[in-house]
């Protein structure tokens, strides 16, 4: 009896461990997080030094007067500084969303771009825009909900084509999103004929379809922010579910989870998640698919702990690609999605080759 | 005594195909059974039934006195541990994490595992003999190692029945008897268990009472010597009459061991 009081004891103290662990890696990225915005901030075709804005952050005056010059603070304010926050938020919710569908499909290969929840976002997200003005925030609200309604419905069409008999194979995974997706994203370009104003619509669809973060406006990202933060406020008791669901349908279901329940709630909070990231980023692959499973490496594939890491190390990839993407070949800028492609596209093939026994069966 | 699990009158179908039908039986907490019976004769259905996964089509099932079907999936897996054939998990889960799942009935939406939980995942992993492997990956271990673990599950479920689906299955001949040997000490726990099995030699000793399933007959229960007989199991495994002699003398040799 004893010992195993102290046997208990000694697994919560090992858990303990693992947690200080685990803290340790989020405090980690959170610094990291808050020196890239600081230094992406600085950079850019009008340098800001570092050091003069992190001086006048700490006298917390808003920018309105101290060692910025008019210039510097109207670039930070209007055009950097709305285009970090983008790219972090599109970086977090991306790989979220990520993390939620790998672990609904129960396959590690999941991402929003590749099973064709993205291309589903990108084209409700074109029907927004070709309806209503995007620069209104009504206009921007629709468009993100547009953009949810096709993630949900691409990714159920997705879930109902390639879940056989409780699992869902490599091979039908990818073969139902690369069709799903492809189809989805270049029927927005149907959308062109609908085009009233001849070319400001089409523009935008082309930089969503090449995964470009538009220049947001301060309404827009509160939008974005606002769909963050009840992706993420939905993920977390859907985490813990995940990990019994990971064991299959049988044993969750004896153990008293809702399969069904769990899926639609995957499925709805997974869609918020990428509506909120293709309506500002638009199609930006191999995000959701790098962070989650570099994580699991680090951290073990336990849902709970990965699920802060994930948000705050997704923030983190993107705003570094991102920056590298508009910085790299000034004054000529590459849209951040083909960059996530030479990163990710590499890595997605090596996990493929490691899946092989698996994609051959 | 009342009984732990009864089934009254069970019936179930898959689309046209009878499985199981009127099916009558209790279990008692002292109790340690063996479902035997030919591929196909609803060993699994039996067992599923048993676990409120599957709705029997007639009848009822109550876990003391109570239906299934008036109980939560969550509240049944509160007393009713169920570990099935072939578990498949997608990610390297540890030991540990996977033991920790049987907890999930317990859980509460945003709560997570307390000491007494704790205690419980120790005691399983004690039990089975699997403390060792805690830091281990699921899907590397072996088969015997696996059933451990996945017994483990169910015992962090601090059940009172312990559904086992054909727990011997793929195991060589030392790790059948040391489930054997499991299977008798968690019986001293005091833990019901109900096992579909396929190999007769291991049951006598081991288990209590056979229930044994025919096609198109009542289900038989009795004691392992009443069950074990050459003529019922001819009849219940549909043998080719070229074979018959053999089984009777594989019968007859368990019947001298156990002697």
């Amino acid at each position: 009896m004893v010992g195993k009081v102290v046997e208990a004891q000694a697994s919560i103290a090992r858990g303990s461990a693992d947690q200080y662990g685990q803290r340790w890696l989020l405090v980690t990225l959170i610094a990291a997080l808050v020196l890239a915005m600081l230094a992406a901030s600085g950079m850019g075709a009008v340098h800001v030094p570092v050091w003069l804005l992190a001086k006048s952050l700490l006298r917390g005056r808003s920018f309105s007067s101290g060692p910025l010059t008019e210039d510097q603070r109207i670039i930070l304010l209007t055009i950097r500084l709305p285009r970090i926050a983008a790219a972090v938020l599109v970086g977090g919710a991306l790989a979220v969303s990520g993390l939620l569908f790998q672990g609904l499909f129960r396959n590690p290969l999941a991402d929003p771009y590749i099973i064709g929840s993205s291309g589903g976002a990108v084209l409700g997200a074109s029907i927004g825009v070709f309806l209503l003005p995007p620069v209104s925030i009504a206009g921007f609200g629709t468009t993100a909900l547009l953009a949810f309604a096709g993630a949900t419905a691409s990714i159920t069409l997705v879930y109902w084509l390639a879940h056989v008999d409780g699992r869902t194979p490599v091979v039908a995974l990818l073969l139902a999103g690369f069709a799903v997706s492809t189809m989805l994203s270049y029927s927005s370009y149907f959308l062109e004929v609908l085009d009233r104003d001849f070319g400001t619509g089409l523009r935008v669809l082309t930089s969503w379809l090449h995964g470009t973060i538009s220049q947001p406006t301060w309404p827009q990202l509160a939008i974005v922010s606002a769909m963050l933060a009840i992706g993420l406020a939905g993920a977390v008791p859907l985490a813990r579910r995940l990990n019994t669901l990971a064991l299959g349908e049988e044993y969750a279901t004896h153990l008293g989870i809702s399969v069904q329940k769990t899926r639609v709630a995957v499925i709805v909070i997974g869609s918020i998640l990428t509506g909120a990231a293709v309506a500002l980023g638009g199609l930006i692959g191999f995000a959701g698919l790098i962070i989650p499973h570099i994580l699991r490496m680090v951290l073990g594939p336990d849902h709970v702990r990965l699920l802060p890491a994930t948000a705050l190390a997704g923030a983190l990839f993107l705003l570094i690609a991102d920056t590298v993407a508009r910085t790299a070949i000034a004054p000529a800028e590459m849209p951040v999605g083909v960059l996530t492609a030479f990163i990710g596209g590499p890595f997605f093939l090596y996990l493929l080759r490691r899946a092989k026994h698996e994609v051959m069966t | 005594m009342m009984p732990l699990l009864e089934f009254t009158s069970v019936g179930f179908a898959y689309g046209e195909r009878n499985v199981v039908g009127d099916l009558n039986a209790r279990v008692f907490s002292n109790e340690c059974i063996a479902v035997v019976g030919r591929n196909g004769a609803g060993k699994t259905t039996l067992l599923r039934l048993a676990a409120g996964t599957l709705t029997p089509g007639c009848g009822k099932v109550q876990l003391q006195r109570r239906d299934l079907r008036s109980l939560k999936q969550r509240e049944i897996a509160q007393s009713i541990a169920f570990v099935p054939q072939n578990v498949d998990v997608p990610f390297p889960f540890t030991v540990e994490q996977f033991v920790e799942q049987g907890r999930t009935p317990f859980l509460r939406t945003f709560g997570g595992l307390n000491a007494t939980d704790r205690e419980a995942i120790e005691r399983a992993l004690e039990l089975t003999d699997t403390a060792s492997l805690r830091s281990r990956v699921f899907n590397q271990l072996s088969g015997g190692e696996r059933q451990r673990v996945k017994i483990a599950l169910g015992l962090a479920q601090q059940p009172k029945l312990l559904l086992l689906d054909e727990p011997m299955q793929h195991l060589d001949i030392g790790r059948q008897f040391e489930m054997v040997d499991l299977i008798a000490s968690l019986r001293r726990e005091g833990i019901a268990i109900l096992a579909s099995m396929h190999d007769l030699s291991l049951i006598e000793g081991a288990f209590s009472s056979v229930w044994l399933l025919s096609p198109n007959e009542t289900m038989r229960q009795g004691s392992p010597e009443e069950m074990l007989r050459p003529d019922l199991l001819e009849t219940a495994f549909d043998c080719p009459p070229r074979h018959r002699p053999k089984l009777v003398e594989r019968t007859r040799n368990q019947m001298e061991r156990t002697l």
